[in-house]
This record gives C-alpha cells, structure tokens and sequence, in this order.
C-alpha cells in the first residue's frame, strides 16, 4: 500500500528566484522521511511538488515507478496534512473524514466502517457531530490526519503539522504519530524545521537549504556524520576548527589548527585535493578530566588528541556542566559534561584541565 | 438588597454609561424613525383610509383596501413578480459567481481595479442607464446594426418591450449587488481549503459544488436577499423596457399612486408586501436558527 | 390634463420637499403652476410690464397641487388645475368667483372652449390650453386609412401599437367604440367594454404616459393613441406622423386658471389672468408648448406652420372631457390590470 517516491532533478523557479534546485531525492516505500531545514528553504515548495499543486520547472517525479509530474493533485495517490489543517469549516468532523471517500464514490456502508476506524486511529471517537472550530489544537490535527489516512494514500505528506501545538502536545503527538505511521505502514513525508522532532521520528532526515539537499541520511549519521557546516550547526551544536592538512592516508589526516595544535582524523577520509577544510566534533564529545591519567583513561581504545585547557566559563545545568575551554595555542571548543554523580569532577572557570578528542570524532565537512 | 449595595459609584457609572449610550445611538434613532418608522406608519394609516374624488386621502377606517388586495387578480400579479425576482436572483448568481470568484482570485491591484468597474455603473443615474439599454435593444438600436453589419444577416432582433428585455433590465441593474457580496465571501475563501479537497480527490467541479459553493453561501444568501427584494418592487424597467405590458407589483403599486390616484390602495398593497417580507424572513430566521440547533 | 412631462418616479421626492415661506407683500403673486407649461419669457414679460413679482412654484400632477393648496393656507394666488379638478375643487369651495370686469381680454376664448361641464356658467375657471387624446399614425409604414380606434387595434398591427398607460383612458376607447357614455360608467358599461379591452391589450406593445413619442420615434411601433401634445413634437419631427381624432369621440382636456378661494393677491391674479388672455402673450405660449389654444384672437397670431399641426389644431370631431366617476374608477383600474396580467 505504500509507494516510494523519486524527485529526478527536480527544480522549481517562482519568476527568477529558484525556490528548489535541482533536487534528487528517492524516498524508500514505507518510509518516515523528514524534510528539515530553516524557514524559506523551499520545505513547502518541494511538499507541494510531490503533491502536485505546483509544476515543477524542470525535472520529473515518480510515485511507486509511475510518473506523476504533470497529473493533478486530484489523480495522484498521495494525501497531504496540510500546515493549517485546512479542515472544512461548513463540515462536521465525521464528513470532513468521507470527505475523500466520497469523491471516491465508496460505498456507503463502507464509508461507515473506514470513517469509524480512522476516528478511532486517532482516538476522536465520539467527535462525530462537532464542527472543526468546535476542537482544540491537537483534535484538529487529528482530524487532518484521519481525513487523509482514510483515503489509505500510498504517500502521506505532512506540512509543519506540529507546529502550532505546544511542547506536551507537540511530543505526544510525535509519539502517536510515529506509532500510526508503523501501524498502517504508509510512505511519510514530514516537514519541520524542529531538529529535535526530525531526529525522533524519522527513519531519514533530509538536510534542506536554499532549495538544495545538504544531507540524506538516518538520524544517526546526521547527527554524528554531518557533512557541511549547515548539516553540522543546524543540528545539535558543533565546534567548527579551522584545520590545515599535513598529512593524509586512506582512512584519516593529520591536520593542524590556527594555534598550531595538531589533531588526528579518522571519521573519514580528507577529501582530495583540498588543503584546508573545517572540522567538526560535538561539545558533548569533548572529553574533559583535570587528571590527565582520568582523561586519557575515558578512551577504552583508538587514538586519542590529547591537550592541556583552561576553562574560560562553566554554566552548571543540572544534568550537564557548559564549558567554554581554550587551548594553549588560543582555540577555542565548548563542551559539555554529564554530572553522573555526585562525587564526579567539580569544574570552575580559571581550572586547568586535559581535553581528549577521540579521533573518530572529528568530522571533516564538505565545503559547497 | 442592601442599603450598601444601592449607593455607590457603580450605579452612577453604569447610568452616565447609559445615558452616554443614548446620545451616541440618539442620531441613528432619528434615522430610523425619520426615514422607516414614520414611512411605515403613514403607510398602515393610510391603507384602511378612503379616497376622495380628486383622490386625496380620507381619514376613516376601511377594511377595504386590503379586500381588495387579496383579489385573484393581485394575488397572481405577486405571484408573478416573485417569479421574475427569482429569475432575476438565479441570473445574477449564475452570471455573478464566476465574476466575484475571478475579482476575489485576482491580484490585488488588479482586483481594486475590478471591483472599481464593478462599481462604475453606479456613477451614473438609474435611469439614464436605463435609456442607454433602450438606444442598445430598439430596433433601430446598436444590437440590431451590430447584427446587420454580421457576415451572415441575421435578422433583426425584436427585444425591446418584451419580458426578455425587462429580464436583461433587472440583471444588469441588480449584478453588481450580486457580485460585491459573493466577492466578500471569495476573498475570505481559504485557498487551502480548496487544495485539501483537490488532495482529497476532488476535481474541479467537486471542489465547486462541496467546498466553494458551501463557502460561499453566506455571500450568495446575502446577495439574493439584495437582488431579489428591490427587483420584486421595481417597475421603472418594467415600464421603460418592459413596455408596462405585463403589470408587476410595483407597477400596479405605482400606478395607485400616479395615474389611478388611489392612495389608499396603493398603500395596502405595500403593506402586504412588506408583511409577505417580514414572514418571509421570520421564516428564514427560524429556519436557520433549527438548522444551526440541529447541526 | 396635461400629458405629465415629468417622469412619476419624482413624484415621492417633490411631495417631501416644503415649499418656500410665501411672501406677503403688495405688487406680487404666488403662481403655482404644472413644470414645464408657462414659460419664463411670459412671466418676465408680466412683471416688465406691470411691476409685480411672480414666485413661480410648480408641481408635477393635481393631486399634488390641490394638497400643497389645502395644506398652504393663503400661500397661492393663482393654480393651473385640469377640468376635472377644477370641477371638484369648485364642489369642495376651494377656488374663488372671478371678477369677470377685471378680465377685459375674455372675449378672447373660442366658445367651444368656456362653460364646459366643469364650470358650467364660466364663474371660476379661464381655459389656459387644452388637449385630446388622438390616434397618432407613421404613415410610411401604415398605408391603411385609421379613422377610429376598431382601425387601430386591429390583430395585423399586433406588438406595433403604443398606447398611454392610462386604465381609464383605455376604458373609455372601448366604450367610444361600443357608443356608451364615457362619464357615465357603471358595472353594466365596465362588462360590456371587458372583452374589447381584453383583444385590445394583447395587440399593445408599449403602455406608455411619459413618453408615448418615444417608441414611435425608434421605430418599434408604427401607430398608437396618445397625448395630442406628443403628436404635435411627433409631426414638428416628421410629418409622416400623422394625428386623427377617433371618429368615435375623444377626451378633451381643458387646463385652466383659476384663483384659490383664501389667495391673498387676488387683484394680482386677475392681472395674471388678463396678461395671459391677451393674444401675443397666448402666442408666446403655444410656440413653446403645441397644445391647442383657445384664444382665437392669438390663433390669428399664429404661423401657418403651426396651425397645420393637426396635432394641435385637429379637425372637427365629437370632443368631450372626463368627469369625476367616483369608485368605478377603482373598478376600471381593476379591470386593466386584470387584463393586462392575464395576458
Ligand atoms: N508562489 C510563490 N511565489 C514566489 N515565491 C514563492 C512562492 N512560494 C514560495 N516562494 C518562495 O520560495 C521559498 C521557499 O518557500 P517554502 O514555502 O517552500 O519555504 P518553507 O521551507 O516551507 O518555509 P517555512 O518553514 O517558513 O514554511 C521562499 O523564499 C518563498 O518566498
Ligand atoms: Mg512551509
């Protein structure tokens, strides 16, 4: 019941401003796909893309093997959760479900039965009669999302449908959503432009900026494997080191930062041809010890960058410990510390300290 | 109620309110009796009065007037009229609808500039643009040039004088009535209403007929009620384009108050008429108010 | 009655207006007279020549006037009322008796035209002007002698007649035909004249008072009954449009002067009335208005162009004015409503 779906050089050009570029994009069957990226990145145009309200400049689009580019929204298997719901006002939440049905022609008792189980997919049972600006936030969207669920689309897309609720909502319905996605197995696009929302529930995460595709991949790679400076800031936090090569091999470099310090890589290889290149690693990979037995002793294996600190700032958080650190060679990183126990390390602003930086840590970004 | 509850500053407040209330609605009410309520009451009084021989006005009390208002004769003549005044409404919906939707879709600056043409004819007087319909439809008029200087001689159109032209009469004066509302209702249209149900598998005429037109309906509703109550009293198209062939109610209205110089009469018909509104309307009103209860 | 130059529609609007405060002074006279019927250059010449201000009112139909009269107390001095409200108004004591020594120019009025039924012995009325209700024929496109009104509603000029859109006008056409009385209508009569009026509505293309010229000018009809006024512009237009008096009987309506019972400036009036009696000043009147006169002593002033108006100046025929019929009037309205919706 579920259909992937293929963006073939796909660009869209609003008069002379090119809303998406040249995009390539092939999303797996039964996928939770998310589209993240800042506002007026081109989320929205490439949602509507696949759905059909705009026509693409160039390039093609394929649902399940067949192309769609130029058919109408109306003919094309796929159902969109709209950003404002877009729920018929002068239509009780019951038709506003039949509405699809009924375009389909559906028999009317099957109409019943589907109409009864998409309400009860969404726990709304019960809200038969009441008209959409009878419900909350929350039931809203669940009936945007029951109105296009019942129509058994091979494509689900859902536009920012989150964004309006507030953070409890918002991670229930995250949750429930993801449950219902697993639960009918259908293809999910979802936009958002909340890190933390595409990093729960995807399968994928599609990087966008300025209509291009900066990352594809799973939360996971995303997060640790970044492969720009945008993929790097946009999710989480980074520090971005400036780096010059003096040595490179197939699996890792040896590069050296602006102070001087040197550093080993091993994340992945120093692309060819290139000098310099940033480096990224998260605060939270920043090891950080006043002993320097302690620091060396975190890492259970591999090579270790090893170098003495003085913490500029600390901001205790509870769970965490925010430090600003700089280097003796005047760089500076962040890095956090998980407060494990009580009787772990106290740190103060002025403490000299030793920094590990695993060498699988250390990113190399690609420069667009 | 205490005595401490009575005095106190609340009161006075709440009376200067009041009285600040009345003063601010005062020009409003003068409005209202000026130019509805005395009308009204002239109108009733007069329609159980008596006519005298120079057709003035005589004070007695006459059940007459109102007799005679319910003869067959007048009955059909209302009859009638409400038949062309929904005519005319179903015209101008049918013409207006796809007007409104155009101007409420438009860009802006080419919207102003639409509702401004919408609104143009107004500039003019009534009835000048009335003669302007005679010198198009008559049959030595532009139309009937126009379709002679045709490659294929069509023969020349007989429609002044005739009900067709008192039908184009009452819709092009009604139209824009009709399009300013509709236009209302378009514009605060959501257009991803639309989308959804072209998502939903609607075509373009579903969308029309379950999303739009639903939609809409206040401003068709509105619209009607602004054609279909003045066309049901108007006569001077009737008589100028019409040839007063065919009496309508405000023709036989009219006409009591000029050439037959029966008042009286003519003030009972307008008081049924006004009557048939009231219920009319009551009836929509409760109509909707059950509608709205049920729903 | 003067054919109503002013469309109806106003009338509303010129009853709310409120007539300005009359002015008690001497050497002056409160004239309330029909719009578009006495012309500026006459009163100007009235008050060149004798000194007196003339306040000029007007109004737009007898029933508005005999109101404003009753209502005005003394503000009017002299009115200009048709035949028939004349003939009430002198009932209802509303008009004073004329001092006929003052009126040296009343030899003047062509016999035909003085002691009509609405004023049987002369004591209160002077004809101002006076009109019929005629056959007007486009003889380009009718080749057919029309001598009466059988020859004008005839089914071969079915949707080619214009007729006024007048109930008891209409009535009295059929009743001219069937030779009744046409002041003289009762239930019987209205019975008799039902199917003619009935064959006759189906053949009218336009009913029309205001501008019964109009249709014929544009060619959407060839022949009609109207206002002999309407004729008259017709045939100053074109002379194809000739006007016939229906051999059967016409309407003849007969406007007067005539000077309210409480007018403060009565010796005024009568000047007024002397003034407009005398024949270059009746002239003056016809060239602007192509009505009939009935001041022989001014037709002899008249161009030949004017006098060859048939319009204006029609041959012969059995002439009569409208009486007041009281409630058959409702009756007769009735009946061409009836007839008319049930087409
Ligand atoms: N119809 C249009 N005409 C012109 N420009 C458009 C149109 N639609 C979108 N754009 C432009 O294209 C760019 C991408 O818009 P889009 O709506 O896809 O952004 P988005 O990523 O969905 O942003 P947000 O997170 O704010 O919803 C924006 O700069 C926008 O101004
Ligand atoms: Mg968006």
């Amino acid at each position: 019941m579920s259909a992937k779906v293929e963006l073939c050089g796909v660009t869209k050009r609003f008069g002379a401003f090119e809303a998406v570029s040249e995009v390539s994009l092939e999303i797996a069957a039964g996928e939770f796909l998310t589209l993240l990226g800042p506002s007026g990145c081109g989320k929205t145009t490439l949602l509507r893309l696949i759905a059909g309200f705009e026509q693409p400049t160039s390039g093609t689009i394929w649902l399940g093997g067949v192309e769609v580019t130029h058919l109408p929204p109306y003919r094309r298997p796929v159902n969109q959760v709209f950003q404002s719901y877009a729920l018929f006002p002068h239509l009780s939440v019951w038709e506003n479900v039949a509405f699809g049905l009924r375009m389909q022609r559906v028999p009317a008792a099957e109409v019943t039965d589907r109409v009864r189980q998409a309400l009860e997919l969404v726990s709304l049972a019960g809200f038969d009669a009441r008209r959409p600006q009878e419900l909350s936030g929350g039931q809203k969207q669940r009936v945007a999302l029951a109105r296009a669920l019942v129509c058994r689309p091979q494509v689900l897309l859902l536009d920012e449908p989150l964004s309006a609720l507030d953070a409890k909502l918002r991670q229930a319905m995250q949750l429930e959503l993801k449950r219902l996605q697993r639960q009918v197995g259908i293809t999910f696009v979802y936009v958002t432009h909340d890190q933390e929302e595409a990093l729960t529930m995807s399968d994928r995460i599609a990087i966008v900026n300025r209509g291009r595709i900066e990352q594809f991949g799973s939360p996971h790679e995303i997060y640790h494997r970044p492969a720009t400076a945008f993929a790097a800031d946009f999710i989480g936090q980074a520090n971005l080191l400036d780096t010059r090569l003096i040595a490179a091999d197939g699996s890792g470099a040896r590069v050296r930062l602006a102070g001087g310090l040197e550093l080993v890589l091993r994340a992945a290889a120093w692309p060819a041809g290139v000098e310099t290149a940033l480096v990224s690693i998260r605060p939270e990979k920043v090891h950080v010890s006043k002993s320097k037995s302690r620091a060396q002793s975190t890492f259970a294996e591999g090579e270790t960058n090893m170098f003495e600190a003085r913490i500029e700032e600390e901001v205790f958080k509870g769970a965490t410990d925010h430090l600003i650190l700089a280097t003796v060679a005047g760089t500076r990183l962040s890095a956090v510390v998980a407060n494990e126990s009580a009787l772990g390390e106290i740190f103060h602003a002025g403490d000299r300290v030793f920094c590990g930086l695993h060498a699988d840590d250390l990113v190399v970004l690609r420069v667009n | 109620m205490t005595a401490g509850k009575e005095a106190g500053p609340p009161v006075t407040d709440r009376r200067t309110a009041g009285w600040r209330a009345w003063a601010l609605l005062a020009p409003m009410l003068a409005w209202l009796m000026l130019f509805i309520v005395v009308p009204t009451a002239v109108l009733l009084v007069y329609s159980f009065c008596e006519r005298d021989e120079l057709g003035r006005v005589v004070y007695t009390f006459t059940w007459d007037n109102y007799q005679r208002a319910f003869d067959p004769i007048y009955v059909r003549i209302f009859g009638r009229s409400i038949g062309y005044a929904t005519l005319t409404a179903a015209i101008c919906i049918v013409a207006g609808f796809p007007v409104a939707c155009y101007i409420g879709r438009a860009r802006e600056e080419l919207r102003d500039r639409l509702l401004l043409l919408v609104m143009v004819p107004f500039w003019t007087s009534f009835l000048i643009r009335t003669y302007a319909w005679i010198t198009i439809l008559k049959q030595e008029g532009l139309l009937n040039a126009v379709l002679r200087s045709l490659p294929f001689g069509a023969g020349p159109l007989d429609l002044l004088y005739t009900p067709v032209a008192v039908m184009i009469g009452l819709v092009y004066a009604y139209l824009p009535f009709m399009i300013l509302p509709i236009y209302g209702s378009v514009e605060k249209l959501d257009g991803a209403l639309i989308e959804a149900a072209h998502d939903l598998g609607a075509g373009p005429l579903r969308v029309f007929s379950s999303v739009i037109i639903p939609l809409t309906l206040p401003g068709i509703a509105a619209g009607t009620l602004l054609v279909f109550v003045p066309s049901i009293a108007m006569f001077a198209i009737t008589d100028l384009m019409g040839g007063a062939r065919v009496p309508l109610i405000g023709n036989v209205i009219q006409n009591q108050f000029t050439q037959a110089r029966d008042w009286p009469f003519g003030a009972a018909l307008g008081v049924v008429f006004m009557a048939l509104f009231a219920v009319t309307y009551w009836i929509l009103l409760r109509f909707r108010e059950r509608e709205e209860a049920a729903g | 009655m003067k054919s109503p130059k002013l469309s109806p529609y106003v009338l509303g609007a010129v009853l709310a207006l409120a007539a300005p405060v009359a002015l008690r002074a001497a050497g002056e006279l409160n004239l309330f007279g029909w719009s578009e019927y006495v012309p500026q250059t006459v009163i100007d010449g009235f008050t060149k020549q004798t000194g007196i201000k003339v306040n000029f009112e007007t109004y737009s139909s007898n029933e508005e006037m005999i109101s404003k009269l009753v209502a005005g107390g003394g503000r009017y001095d002299l009115v200009q009322p048709s035949d028939y409200a004349a003939e009430a108004m002198i009932r209802q004591k509303l008009l004073a008796p004329l001092d006929t020594a003052k009126l040296t120019h009343l030899k003047n009025l062509m016999p035909e035209f003085v002691r009509r039924p609405h004023d049987p012995e002369g004591r209160f009325t002077v004809p101002y002007m006076s009109g019929t209700v005629g056959i007007v024929v486009n003889t380009e496109k009718v080749k057919t002698p029309v001598k009466g009104y059988r020859d004008v509603f005839q089914p071969r000029f079915k949707d080619r007649i214009v007729v006024l859109n007048d109930s008891r006008e209409i009535v009295t056409w059929a009743l001219y035909s069937l030779g009744l009385p046409i002041n003289a209508i009762d239930a019987g009569s209205l019975a008799n004249a039902r199917p003619l009026v009935a064959s006759w509505v189906k053949l009218v293309k336009v009913f029309d008072s205001d501008s019964p010229k109009t249709p014929l000018l544009n060619g959407d009809v060839d022949l009609g009954i109207v206002w002999s006024g309407e004729a008259a512009i017709l045939w100053n237009q074109n002379k194809k449009f000739q006007y016939v008096i229906p051999a059967e009987g016409a309407h003849q309506y007969i406007d007067v002067l005539a000077i309210p019972a409480g007018a403060k400036n009565k010796a005024e009036a009568h000047q007024f009335i002397n003034f407009i009696l005398r024949p270059e000043v009746s002239k003056l009147v016809s060239a602007a208005f192509p009505y009939t006169n009935p001041n022989a002593a001014a037709r002899k002033l008249l161009t030949a162009a004017e006098l060859a108006n048939p319009a204006s100046y029609p041959a012969g025929g059995k002439l009569e004015t409208f009486r007041d019929i009281g409630k058959v009037a409702a009756d007769i309205d009735r009946l061409v409503t009836d007839l008319k919706s049930a087409q």
